[in-house]
């Protein structure tokens, strides 16, 4: 298991958020969140990023409790999380954007050792291993294109895939996907899709939010529904989307037949 | 003992409150722009030498002086508003620095104006008011009793009328009010008039009580910010209380603890206030 | 390539300049501007490149100045001791102030406010502890750094020209290691932090760390400025840690520019050269470094040397 979530809880002042889950990932799955507007799936995700600290429970990835770690440690440990409103580097081009993103790799590879580039930048190759890895991911991403544009210039999609590499560009074991769909027309979403499961074919677990529930259902091995913040069903998606709880949760009692 | 205790007590309410006035300035310009406006102090200044020209070489009487000062002070306040300030809403920082800029302006150009002699006023109301044995100039009673006067006038029209109303709406979310109707340009601009001719009212008082000098904007500007962001900014009540309690701090503080920490004291509040609790000691209420 | 002969060709220019300006008056005030653009220049790294308006650079070089002499008086160290040691002395404070403020993820304008307050702190206790520091009144200092020069030996510096030399290569250093940090992974980390510090947050990067490091490492550089300046000057005065010199800083860096690593010493050279060339009073100078403030915010975001760029690069484009 590769990563354990055990009675989460956040509460906001008198709001329950997210109440009580309780759910694991196993490595290489696509994992799926529905839930309508406001059921907590983007603070579910934000809890286990490390983005806000959590009221309760347990947050255990590869083996470790990593309740109340920081984003920045959480994210080295291979757990990253990309944006549902694409946050980017205003004054940068794309491929700049990756080349920040390759901090991360740079740690792994040089570990303390990367000061030495302040003297020597070619120390080790690792500009060009990192320009490198960095054009790969854009091509991964379908972004070739968009490589010399600066934030303002890309379009909503080209935000998002670039939110998806940055969070690629970390070497994540785990990546969660805040709506990556969202806003997306049909081409990129075909896109988006592909990207996806090529990464799980190269090894990376996904967790993915979306509202798009036709793109979600073809995409993810499991499922799990929430409800104001609470977990109501598990399964596969087909079973998940069957699930009268869910239905009535989207759509209201008369159209669950319960 | 106790006199003397009680004595600074009363002093530094006093003062306190003329902190708290130029603190609901900075306050309500934060509220509105989210900019804590430094320029304030300069203001203040410009008030205090506005009011001595007109009641010591120009002959006005007194009320009549502050008066002028308080207009003078709101209107240059709106021209460094319109020319100035206008272009940084959006940046706080490049707002600070603007500010910086003017605030070295104007207190060198009234350096190289009036010197670095203290100015002082002709005695407006001599005379003191002695009671259980402690002894408290009137003239600082009536600019105690005045400014209260107007911070709770001040607290009445935000509360009570549309247009405070209005403006408290936009502090809360401006893009909301603006399509409720708001004027929100022309709030802005109330907002920068009134607070600048708060610190015109400030310095025309100041002047009654204290001589003057050049400087004296930066070191009450600071102290205002202080008493506004130990009360928490955007709190209107706050502003007084924050002013008072800092007062209070310094006039009590300078029986046990030499002079030259007086200053200190605001300092060691704005980082511990900023570090621990930096909503403020009031924030939540209004 | 290109960079390297212009930066190759600027350098002899300067090393060769006192052959040709024999003035002692021109070198004088150009030791002081190398020695405020050392200043300016390590400002940037915290403020243009790392995002922060750090109020507290002047309170760094201020703090140094004095240091290095109270080292020297009472512990009895040389010079170049001493200097080390109020670095230290500068780094260790750095620490303690920036661990503060950014352990508890002071937004920019509080960051601001709050290093302005430890900057007045360190001021008022300067001026107040009269024991110490003389208070207002200051300290002249009588002694110049030695240097040991190869074929002379241990020569005093006391001559504008061994003054000149030196302020260029301290100011040659600071560029170097500004620019060796701006220009690799850690500058990198900068301008993340600069732009969007959440987001470099969640793509791994210890935000605290890196504006600590660039607080500590711009602080200390206006600390070793601090220690020449006044051996320089041969005085000390309350007035090293006043918010007018801060303001003066960032004047010159907005001046300059904030975009490249050299640009604010074009700003800290017109800024110091001006009121040589305008005798100006105190009060006319801080009306200038105002009205300067005002003017590039507002006007002029880019500074002379970003302005500069943009008509060069208007140039080839057209």
């Amino acid at each position: 298991m590769l990563l354990e979530i055990a009675g989460l809880t956040k509460h906001f002042g008198g709001l329950t958020a997210v109440a009580d889950i309780s759910f694991g990932i196993d490595k290489g799955e696509i994992i799926g969140l529905f839930g309508p507007n406001g059921s907590g799936k983007t603070t579910l995700l934000n809890l286990i990023a490390g983005l806000i600290p959590a009221s309760a429970g347990r947050i255990v990835w590869k083996g470790k409790n990593i309740a109340g770690w920081q984003a920045h440690e959480i994210a080295a440990a291979g757990l990253v999380k990309t944006f549902q409103n694409p946050q980017l580097f205003a004054e940068l081009t794309a491929i700049e954007h990756l080349m920040i993103a390759g901090h991360l790799a740079l740690k792994r590879r040089l570990g303390w050792r990367r000061i030495a580039t302040l003297i020597d930048p070619e120390y080790r190759n690792n500009s060009r291993a990192l320009l490198e890895r960095a054009e790969e991911v854009l091509g991964l991403c379908r972004l070739a294109s968009a490589r010399g544009l600066s934030a303002a210039e890309l379009s909503y999609g080209e935000e998002k895939m670039l939110g998806v590499a940055m969070g690629l560009m970390c070497e994540p074991d785990l990546l969660l996907l805040d709506e990556p769909a969202s806003g997306l027309g049909t081409v990129e979403i075909d896109n988006l899709e592909t990207v996806l499961r090529d990464l799980k074919a190269h090894g990376t677990t996904l967790c993915v939010i979306d509202h798009k529930v036709g793109f979600l259902r073809k995409l993810a091995d499991r499922a799990i529904s929430l409800h104001h913040g609470a977990k109501i069903a598990e399964g596969t998606p087909d079973q998940v989307l069957r699930d009268p709880n869910v239905i009535m949760a989207y759509l209201g009692r008369a159209h669950a037949a319960i | 003992m106790w006199q003397l205790i009680v004595g600074q007590l009363l002093n530094g309410a006093i003062v306190g409150t003329l902190y708290g006035i130029v603190a609901l300035g900075v306050t309500l310009t934060f509220g509105i722009t989210g900019i804590v406006n430094f320029a304030l102090g300069v203001f203040m200044m410009l008030g205090a030498y506005a009011a001595w020209y007109f009641a010591d070489t120009v002959g006005l009487p007194y009320p009549l002086a502050v008066l002028t000062a308080v207009v003078v002070t709101s209107f240059a306040g709106l021209v460094a508003d319109q020319a100035l300030f206008r272009f940084t809403r959006n940046n706080l920082v490049n707002g600070l620095l603007v500010s910086i800029g003017m605030i070295a302006v104007m207190e060198s150009s009234a350096l190289l104006i009036w010197t670095s002699t203290p100015k002082e006023m002709h005695h407006v109301l001599p005379g003191v008011f002695a009671f259980f044995g402690l002894v408290v100039p009137k003239m600082k009673l009536v600019v105690f009793g005045l400014l209260l006067a107007v911070i709770f006038a001040t607290y009445a029209a935000l509360t009570k009328t549309w247009s405070g109303r209005a403006a408290y709406a936009y502090a809360q979310n401006a893009e909301a009010a603006a399509l409720m109707g708001v004027p929100t340009s022309r709030l802005q601009t109330g907002v920068v008039a009134y607070s600048t001719g708060l610190a015109g009212l400030a310095g025309a008082l100041y002047a009654s009580l204290y001589s003057l000098e050049p400087t004296l904007g930066s070191l009450f500007i600071l102290k205002a910010v202080e008493a506004a962001i130990l009360a928490g900014i955007g709190s209107v009540a706050g502003a007084l209380l924050g002013g008072i309690i800092l007062g209070v701090t310094e006039g009590v503080g300078s029986i046990y603890l030499p002079l030259a920490f007086r200053d200190a004291y605001g300092l060691v509040f704005l980082v511990v206030i900023l570090l621990f609790k930096p909503s403020g000691l009031f924030a939540g209420r209004r | 390539m290109k960079q390297g002969i212009w930066i190759a060709v600027v350098a002899t220019a300067l090393c060769v300049l006192p052959l040709v300006f024999n003035s002692d008056v021109a070198l004088t005030i150009l030791v002081f501007s190398y020695l405020q653009g050392m200043l300016a220049v390590s400002f940037n790294l915290i403020f243009g490149f790392t995002g922060q308006l750090s109020m507290f650079h002047a309170a760094a070089f201020g703090i140094a100045a004095y240091a290095t002499h109270l080292f020297m008086q009472h512990l009895g160290v040389a010079y170049w001791s001493a200097t080390v040691l109020a670095a230290a002395l500068v780094a260790a404070v750095s620490v303690v102030v920036g661990a503060i403020c950014f352990r508890f993820r002071l937004r920019e304008f509080y960051f601001a406010v709050v290093t302005l307050a430890f900057s007045e702190m360190a001021r008022l206790t300067v001026l107040n502890w009269n024991s110490l520091t003389n208070g207002s009144l200051g300290i002249n200092l009588q002694e110049k750094p030695p240097l040991w020069l190869p074929g002379t030996g241990i020569v005093k510096l006391e001559s504008t020209l061994a003054w000149y030399y030196l302020s260029l290569v301290a100011l040659g250093a600071t560029l170097l290691v500004c620019g060796r940090m701006v220009h690799s992974w850690m500058g990198r980390c900068f301008a993340a932090i600069r732009m969007n510090d959440e987001l470099g947050d969640t793509l791994g990067i210890n935000v605290f760390r890196y504006k600590l490091t660039a607080f500590v490492v711009g602080n200390m550089m206006a600390a070793v400025a601090g220690s020449l300046y006044a051996y320089f000057l041969g005085s000390l005065e309350p007035g090293f840690l006043s918010i007018d010199q801060s303001l003066g800083i960032v004047a010159m860096v907005l001046l300059g520019g904030r975009s490249v690593v050299a640009a604010p010493v074009v700003g800290a050279f017109v800024l110091t050269t001006l009121p040589h060339l305008i005798h100006f009073s105190a009060e006319i100078r801080s009306i200038v470094y105002g009205a300067i403030l005002i003017f590039t915010i507002l006007v002029m975001p880019q500074g002379i040397y970003g302005g500069l760029w943009q008509i060069m690069r208007r140039r080839h484009a057209a």
